[in-house]
């Protein structure tokens, strides 16, 4: 029973020092006053993704689709792979527009998530956030803090390639998402993984084409 | 009022006309067409197919192509597979339906879900053409010298919520569906093209049961 009580409690610790702890190592450095640079704003091209959404025990996969329609407009659009539109959202500066939805993604607190997500991800109207540096304890990452009027976004990008491979959204200094972006090709990662912490919530993205 | 009688008959008849496809004339004798579908249907046991389908949105400069293969063998068994740019299967075997993406193994009770039953019935409906038989689409038939083209309208508001139109190519050599577009009321649509066609050749029932 002790052991066991003792063995939860160093979970829980580990658990929590990997969320709550982890903002408390970051050195803060003075370098640099660029922002994270968009992958998305690229000469207005489209991006076609293999994408699986997986909602509490409900699993959808189909096809995202992003298009850049002008300096800060993006439309996306998700299909099933048989070709039914599933959802189309446009980002316009700072305005979202539904364009269309099925029922099944029709929830406000879905939506609203799916919502953040995208943004966080296209990573437009960033440039006027209030922006801290800092890199990681190991001196490996550059780590970028912009902060948001209810959270605060941590951006890692790995100095050796200088390629962004992870964005953290936090409350509070509390990890709530993790947007992980790996197997880079032409500067562009092929996968990407939105894991909420907070909620059952993984959106999985594969590039198809670009 | 007779002017207007006459007034309200020209809009009626112009707004018919807009309504026939361009290029195409209305089937005189639907009746007709619809036997011959129906006894052609009847030939067909097994059915397979290479298809290559299209996406168009608006919004994008590109269309969105996906290319595959599929199986069907009477009553109700249909293996749908998209190859390019990726694999992902959807098969049906009576009251079963699988999907497997990315080598994930999915498998449903077709009758559990309102959702699995329409697209059983929409797949395998469309693959036989006979879908000029469901009452939930209001049908119209037109030709020209190598199609007819069946326009389905959907009838019930849950599904005219997401689909305009649906389009059926028949061509006249053998009544085949060449082509089905399904146009949604934004205008987007997805087309698929049928070729490389054989029918009743041996398809193993094994073919519909996924692993």
């Amino acid at each position: 029973m002790k052991n066991l009580l003792l063995s939860s409690s160093l979970v829980v610790l580990m658990l929590t020092g990997c969320k709550f702890g982890h903002y408390g190592e970051l050195i803060k450095t003075t370098a640099g006053t660029d922002y994270p640079k968009s992958l998305f704003g690229d000469n207005f091209n489209s991006f076609l993704f293999k994408t699986n959404i997986s909602v509490y025990n409900k699993n959808f996969s189909g096809l995202l689709v992003t298009k850049q329609l002008s300096a800060n407009d993006y439309r996306v659009i998700f299909t099933t792979e048989l070709g039914m539109k599933m959802f189309d959202f446009e980002f316009k500066d700072t305005a979202f527009t539904l364009h269309y939805c099925v029922p099944q993604f029709n929830k406000p607190k879905l939506l609203k998530v799916i919502q953040k997500d995208i943004e966080t991800l296209l990573m437009s109207n960033i440039s006027n956030k209030r922006q801290t540096h800092y890199e990681d304890k190991d001196g490996l990452y550059r780590v970028q803090k912009l902060e948001f009027p209810k959270t605060e976004n941590y951006y890692f990008t790995e100095k050796s390639s200088a390629q962004l491979t992870k964005i953290e959204c936090a409350k509070k200094r509390i990890k709530n998402t993790t947007f992980t972006l790996s197997n880079y090709q032409n500067n562009f990662p092929d996968s990407i993984l939105i894991q909420h912490h907070d909620i059952k919530l993984k959106i999985e993205l594969n590039l198809l084409k670009k | 009022m007779k002017r207007i009688l006459v007034i309200v008959l020209f809009f009626i008849s112009v707004f018919s006309f807009a309504q026939v496809p361009a290029g195409y004339k209305p089937v005189k004798d639907t009746t007709a067409f619809k036997q011959k579908m129906e006894a052609q249907s009847k030939l067909i046991n097994t059915l397979e197919s290479d298809f290559t389908q299209e996406k168009y949105l608006s919004v994008m400069s590109e269309k969105i192509i996906s290319k595959g293969h599929f199986h069907f063998k009477k009553i109700n068994m249909l293996r749908w597979e998209y190859n390019d740019p990726y694999k992902y299967l959807i098969a049906i075997n009576k009251n079963k339906m699988y999907i497997k993406d990315n080598g994930k193994l999915s498998k449903y009770d077709i009758n559990s879900n309102k959702m699995f039953k329409s697209i059983n019935e929409m797949m395998v409906n469309t693959v036989q053409g006979n879908l000029l038989n469901n009452k939930d689409y209001k049908a119209k038939f037109y030709e020209n010298d190598k199609f007819y083209l069946l326009e389905l309208t959907p009838i019930l508001k849950g599904a005219k919520d997401f689909l305009k139109v649906i389009q059926l190519y028949i061509n006249k050599v053998d009544y085949a569906v060449d082509k089905v577009k399904m146009i949604e009321p934004s205008d987007d649509y997805t087309s698929i093209d049928f070729s490389n066609r054989k029918t009743n050749q041996a398809i193993a029932d094994e073919k519909f049961i996924i692993k």
